[in-house]
């Protein structure tokens, strides 16, 4: 008798508790619907008003009404395509020598490293980015290379500093702690027994690493500079304070060294200025098209988890 | 001092896990061409043992190795390469660790690739010739392009053994290779093992005394970190000097 009433109890509690979770998850999606369907309101009098030709034109000039998408759109793929690039080598650099050659001491410092980096609120990376970077891959990067190669027009001169490949360089800096950490993680989960086979072979550690570690990692790797481009896409406050915010990239000027406008620069740099309908509606259907880009990154990156895991356990 | 009937000459061998001694001592010698068993309770040092003769104790920091161990007169800590040394003994482990990322034929000749450039249609007949010495070549034959994690679990410890013959190694160092394995697989790796010695010389570990008298010639008992007891096969199972030793064989040890 008493054991049927406590179970009655516990019935009653767990419904509770189960409808409670249930609307904290539904909270969750309802926010999420709520916030597409508001960026898909708010960028209705651009997508009436400007029609298909957002995602096409080229020119943005609010005065005469032109709003023309392309090379913000452009510029952030690029900008995000470029710094994950650049941000891989380092990360695996990184992620190998803590994984297989840092002295236990040196992984603590390296850790805390790391970790800081991931930390640093990306307005200083702007401000540092702009003084102090700036000017020295003017300098010492963009004139010997528009110097020597510059013919080729992605590499064209004149050199400005603040341009799209700083704004990548900064972006890749925020990016390889993302990227390093992962693949820490991620590397460090080799089998000690296929390492040893490995070894046993007579290999050298960057064989075991070559042949074993980052074949075991490489869809780890993937994910992991999946979630990187996802950071890369959507940072703003950096990117808006050194990339220029000239709409000359890729069309007027194809050069990598030539001031650029992300999507989300542009939005940052513009919001306020905004008055008519369609200007506002334009800025709010950049963010949706951001938001899309953002996803589809997303679902990439859930894929290629997926994949992982099932080859995992297939082992 | 090169003596044609000692393949392997261990000299006061000692090793530690950082402060803790797991080797005490440790003295014998092995003949080219023979199959010594070692055996022991679970902790007293057999797999140390055969990591200090690979170098592959020496790999996690903190651990050290003291003595002498002479491979043909050859002292492998001091006048060899360590990466020499594992070319020249292999090892066969507990648990099959085929490379799950490379393709069967990929994985008998993974350690050849490592030393020679050799062309595709050399590397795939050393695949063959020595797949086929582990009696594997007739069930894989068609399946070489398959991930060698394919493979059921005695047939992946072939491969591994595949593997480690390919490097055409002087001594093959096995710990407790059939431990994972079904009694049919079992025999097949017993077989092998007789086989072998024909071509090189065997360490194996066995927590099966049945498998070490089937197996062996030697045997070498180990307990509590020190070797008790090392003669021939036959002597230890028929009249061991040593009490811990009978008892170990006997069966009225932990
Ligand atoms: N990584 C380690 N760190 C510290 N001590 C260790 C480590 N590995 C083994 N030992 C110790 O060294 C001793 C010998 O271990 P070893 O693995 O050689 O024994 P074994 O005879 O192979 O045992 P088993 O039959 O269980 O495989 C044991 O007392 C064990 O506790
Ligand atoms: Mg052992």
């Amino acid at each position: 008798m008493k054991a049927k009433k406590s179970s009655a109890h516990y019935n009653r509690q767990d419904a509770i508790f189960k409808s409670i979770l249930i609307s904290a998850s539904l909270l969750v999606v309802g926010l999420f619907v709520a916030l597409f369907l508001m960026l898909i309101s708010g960028s209705m009098p651009s997508i009436l008003g400007n029609g298909f030709g957002f995602l096409t034109g080229t020119t943005w000039d609010p005065g005469k009404g032109i709003y023309g998408a392309l090379p913000a759109i452009l510029t952030t793929i690029a900008t995000s395509l470029l710094a994950v690039a650049l941000a891989i080598p380092i990360a695996l650099g990184i992620a190998i020598f803590f994984t297989e050659y840092a002295p236990e001491k040196a992984k603590f410092s390296l850790t805390l490293f790391i970790d800081l980096l991931a930390a640093i609120p990306s307005v200083i990376f702007g401000i540092w980015g702009l003084w102090v970077i700036a000017p020295l891959i003017k300098t010492y990067v963009q004139q010997p290379i528009v110097a020597s190669i510059g013919f080729i027009p992605i590499f064209g001169g004149p050199a400005y500093g603040i341009s799209l490949s700083l704004a990548s360089l900064i972006l890749a800096m925020m990016v390889v702690p993302i990227i390093a950490s992962l693949t820490i993680e991620i590397i460090s989960r080799t089998p000690v027994s296929l390492k040893e086979g490995m070894i046993s072979l007579g290999a050298t550690k960057w064989e075991t690493v070559k042949h074993v570690s980052l074949p075991f990692a490489r869809l780890g790797i993937l994910a992991a500079v999946m979630l990187g481009l996802g950071r890369a896409l959507g940072e703003t406050m950096a990117i808006t304070m050194i990339i220029g915010n000239s709409y000359m990239w890729p069309f007027a000027n194809p050069s990598i060294f030539a001031p650029a406008t992300s999507i989300t620069s542009k939005i940052a740099s513009e919001f306020y200025e905004a008055t008519s309908a369609i200007y506002v509606g334009s800025l709010i259907e950049l963010s949706l098209i951001l938001l899309v880009i953002t996803l589809v990154t997303n679902a990439l990156f859930r894929y290629v988890i997926k994949k992982t895991n099932r080859g995992a356990r297939r082992q | 001092m090169t003596n044609d009937s000692v393949k392997l000459d261990i000299l006061k061998l000692d090793a530690w896990f950082g402060d803790k001694q797991a080797l005490k001592g440790i003295s014998l010698r092995i003949k080219p061409k023979t199959v010594t068993a070692v055996i022991g309770p679970s902790g007293c040092g057999k797999s140390t043992f055969i990591r200090c003769i690979n170098r592959m104790h020496e790999l996690t920091p903190g651990n050290k190795v003291a003595g002498t161990i002479l491979l043909d007169g050859a002292d492998i800590y001091n006048d060899m390469d360590s990466m020499d040394v594992r070319r020249k003994v292999g090892m066969v482990f507990q648990k099959p660790n085929p490379f799950p990322n490379m393709s069967i034929a990929d994985n008998v000749v993974a350690g050849l690739k490592l030393i020679d450039a050799a062309d595709k249609k050399e590397l795939e007949e050393m695949a063959k010739e020595n797949l086929k010495a582990v009696g594997l070549w007739k069930e894989v034959e068609n399946d070489l392009k398959k991930s060698g994690a394919s493979l059921s679990g005695g047939q992946q410890q072939r491969l591994c053994i595949a593997r480690a013959l390919a490097m055409r190694p002087e001594i093959i160092l096995m710990d407790e290779p059939t431990s994972a394995l079904d009694p049919a697989s079992t025999a097949k790796i017993e077989e092998l093992v007789k086989a072998l010695k024909t071509e090189t010389t065997v360490i194996i570990i066995t927590h099966n005394v049945q498998q070490a008298a089937r197996i062996s010639d030697m045997t070498a008992f180990f307990y509590l970190g020190e070797l008790i007891e090392y003669d021939e096969t036959r002597s230890i199972f028929e009249s061991p000097k040593s009490p811990l030793t009978e008892r170990y064989i006997t069966g009225r040890f932990g």
